[in-house]
């Protein structure tokens, strides 16, 4: 019989709010009280989020999110920095116990097989793509979405970006590229480094199609039945607690 | 404090912040994009450098990752020990 995983379905949030439920499935499903989770997800408002390892002020033109009315995160994941447009940007995580018989040890196959998943929906949307080593996925030669994991508490969690209509633009503007003073030029050569869906087929995909795709996408790569639902009240709590961290400028600065 | 980027080719990038008196790490910072498993241990090499000879970088990074499970991806405990280094020479 095909297994049944809870889909927590295009849940809108802040970002400490994001980050809080990414941490807290994972931290309750060690404790057998929830099954495998993916979730689905837009940030709102929009938010850049960095890679535990990296420097703020190196990353983030914090002036540019200030004035666009951005936040900024630090993840528990490492990896980039990452622009979630609310109007262009679909986020996902998936929570695993690390001894799940279709999660493979090795890290790096379990990139692999979770990207496949994102790889499945887009191309349901009929985008070209590829996984690309270590966490990436490339159509062309063009990132669409990149990807982080993280395994503590013997489970895997792993979340990443889906580029809808991400507005490349801001991205460029509240990332920072390089310390040395960019020209246009450069600019553009970024830019063109970077696509989105409705870039790469020239229309617009409303959310709820992306979505539709990308649930297809975690059902088929997985075998499993994606069925939604909703935090439990334990999870709800962990919620709560760890708001306080992600929000803090203590967390967001630590690099 | 001295600052030195190391862009790992074909993988990621290491940022290291360093202060040195008298010849000895007072301040040591690594930063980037790479992946580190368990992500804490970031503390922990910076923990085994402070306090320690800036000659001693690359016995020190060495013994570390060499004594620890830590799994690196787009990046190597080698290109650590380099762009502490760097730090020193900027």
């Amino acid at each position: 019989m095909t297994e049944t995983w809870r889909l927590i379905d295009m849940r809108i949030e802040d970002a400490p709010t994001q980050m809080s439920i990414d941490e807290a499935i994972a931290l309750a499903r060690p404790k057998g009280e929830t099954p495998n989770t993916v979730r689905l997800y837009r940030w709102n408002p929009s938010a850049v989020s960095i890679g535990y390892f990296q420097s703020v002020e190196k990353e983030v033109n914090l002036e540019a999110c200030e004035e666009k009315g951005v936040d900024v995160i630090r993840r528990i994941t490492g990896g980039g920095a990452v622009y979630h447009d609310y109007n262009g940007e679909i986020t996902y995580s998936l929570v695993a116990p690390e001894k799940d018989p279709r999660i493979p040890r090795d890290i790096l196959a379990s990139y692999e097989l979770i990207c496949g998943a994102i790889v499945r929906g887009l191309e349901e949307l009929g985008v070209d793509c590829e996984f690309k080593p270590v966490n990436d996925i490339v159509a062309g030669d063009k990132k669409i979405s990149g990807n982080a994991q993280t395994r503590r508490h013997g489970v895997v969690l792993q979340h990443g970006t889906v580029l809808v209509d991400s507005d490349i633009r801001t991205m460029f503007q509240v990332l920072r590229v390089s310390d040395a003073k960019i020209s246009d030029k450069l600019i553009q050569a970024v830019e063109e480094r970077v696509t989105n869906v409705r870039r790469y087929l020239g229309r617009e995909v409303p959310f709820e199609e992306a979505r539709d795709a990308l649930v297809k996408g975690f059902e088929e790569t997985f075998d499993v039945v994606l069925e939604p639902g909703e935090l439990t009240e334990r999870e709800e709590g962990l919620v709560r607690e760890l708001h306080e961290k992600y929000s803090s400028r203590e967390w967001v600065f630590q690099r | 404090m001295k600052r030195a980027e190391y862009k790992v080719p074909g993988g990621k990038l290491l940022v290291a912040d360093t202060e040195v008196k008298e010849g000895v790490l007072t301040t040591v910072k690594v930063m980037g994009d790479f992946f580190m498993h368990p992500e804490e241990a970031i503390n922990d090499l910076e923990d085994a450098l402070s306090g320690k000879d800036a000659s001693q970088i690359d016995e020190i990074v060495e013994e570390f990752f060499g004594g620890k499970e830590i799994t690196l991806f787009g990046v190597s405990a080698k290109d650590f020990a380099h762009v502490l280094k760097l730090t020193l020479d900027s």
